[in-house]
């Protein structure tokens, strides 16, 4: 199979399948990280189209020392569902949504491909797997898009605690994820 | 700090979760230690394995055709871009950003009363008023902004484009005062043409500006760039833009 880096590569050069492959490759997971960000379906879209109309225009300074092609696109996503989150002024519900995740990630229908049912339970054991004050901390980083002092006055926690918790949280996760996904 | 502290900021940052002082702070440091760097690179993997925790939604069918669409449009948009002269070389970084630009963010030709701006530009400079007069520009419906950076990295500055009232409002951070006998000059381009002036300014001691500048008639922009000019201001370009943004409508 080609590689993702090679489908970014022809899409450098203006190759409009490679970006259809890119997309039947991590539309999904783009659709599901903009979902669980902004919520509703219809910006989902919008946030999906931006995230691949960005990759597009970018993929000549894709740079695969700096990570994978699936990371480089959840980053974009991120990005953009956090921007449109603030734009509509819809924070706090974002807020409400990030810490629902770790409750709902149980019981939902099974993804199409098996490599990310399978990265995903992965992910979803080591989440669990953090004390409980630490996995709070990191999802409001990374689906709420805190800050460490937005965080700690949204826990009320002091900022230090909030600190060593995203650190401590991290480097164990980094652990028990090996490190390397791409 | 000591290099055991800065390694400390690597999971933040990778989380993009660090303050705005320390952020700055850690990238200034970035800049010069790979253990750092390696360190927030393998953090970075771990958060974007994140995304996985996403729960599976089921995109909608039409949305792969969107995708393909809006690459078609950004195409177009780039096709209609000539190339740039050789002479003017930073128009070619111009005329790459204008590739950046997803198109829709539309032009905007409302015919604006030019006594009504010229009188909210001398309002805009010094008076109690100033401040209505600026926010009021900077909060109207349709108005483009236009994020100035240079790398991500201070100086940068916030553009906002009130087309109705043909004004900008130009806010800069972390620029020092241009150096004696120069001052920086503020450009709109349009696509494929010559930049053209919309003034100059100068910031204070504490590299703070905030000011509002004439948009000549008729002129609509779609990237906006600062450079630094003898003192008065230049017809054309005579540097390297140092800051640089494109145009976008607001929300």
């Amino acid at each position: 199979m080609t590689s993702d880096h090679a489908l970014v590569q022809r899409m450098a050069a203006g190759d409009e399948r490679a970006l259809g492959e890119l997309y039947d490759r991590h539309g999904r997971a783009a659709y599901a990280l903009a979902c669980a960000i902004v919520g509703e379906r219809a910006d989902a879209d919008e946030v999906v189209v931006d995230v691949f109309g960005q990759a597009w225009r970018a993929a000549a300074q894709f740079e695969p020392a700096r990570g994978s092609v699936g990371s480089w696109l959840a980053t974009i996503a991120r990005t953009r569902a956090l921007d449109l989150v603030r734009a509509r002024g819809r924070r706090s519900r974002a807020l409400e949504r990030a810490a629902q995740l770790s409750v709902e990630s149980g019981g939902e229908p099974a993804d199409r491909t098996v490599e990310r049912t399978e990265a995903r339970g992965l992910v979803t054991r080591a989440l669990a797997d953090l004390p409980e004050p630490q996995r709070r901390a990191i999802e409001l980083a990374y689906f709420g898009g805190l800050s460490q002092s937005e965080i700690a006055a949204q826990l009320s926690e002091p900022l230090g605690t909030v600190k060593t918790r995203i650190r401590d949280g991290m480097v164990k996760l980094r652990t028990l994820l090996g490190g390397d996904s791409t | 700090m000591t290099d055991h502290e800065w390694l400390a900021l690597a999971a933040p940052y990778a989380l993009d979760a660090l303050d705005g002082d320390d952020r700055a702070a850690f990238e200034a440091h970035l800049a010069g230690c790979e253990q750092c760097r390696v360190e927030v690179a393998s953090f970075r993997e771990v958060a974007g394995q994140l995304a996985l925790v996403a729960p599976a939604v089921e995109p909608a069918p039409g949305l792969r055709d969107r995708v393909i669409a809006e690459a078609r449009r950004v195409r177009l948009l780039a096709s209609r871009i000539p190339r740039p002269a050789s002479r003017i070389p930073w128009l070619a970084a111009a005329a790459a950003l204008v590739l950046a630009l997803a198109a829709g963010y539309g032009y905007w030709r409302e015919r604006g009363d030019r006594r009504a701006l010229e009188q909210a530009v001398l309002l805009a400079r010094d008076s109690l008023a100033a401040r209505d007069s600026l926010l009021n520009a900077v909060l109207a419906p349709n108005v483009g902004t236009a994020n100035l950076a240079a790398t991500g990295k201070p100086p940068s500055a916030r553009l906002f484009w009130n087309p109705a009232r043909r004004v900008v409002v130009i806010a800069v951070f972390d620029l020092p005062p241009a150096p004696a006998g120069r001052t920086y000059q503020l450009w709109g381009i349009a696509t494929g043409k010559a930049p053209v002036s919309l003034g100059v300014f100068n910031p204070g001691p504490n590299g703070r500006l905030t000011t509002a500048l004439a948009v000549p008639a008729e002129l609509v922009f779609q990237v906006t760039a600062v450079t630094e000019e003898p003192a008065g201001g230049s017809p054309q370009p005579t540097q390297t833009p140092f800051l640089i943004g494109e145009v976008r409508r607001s929300e």
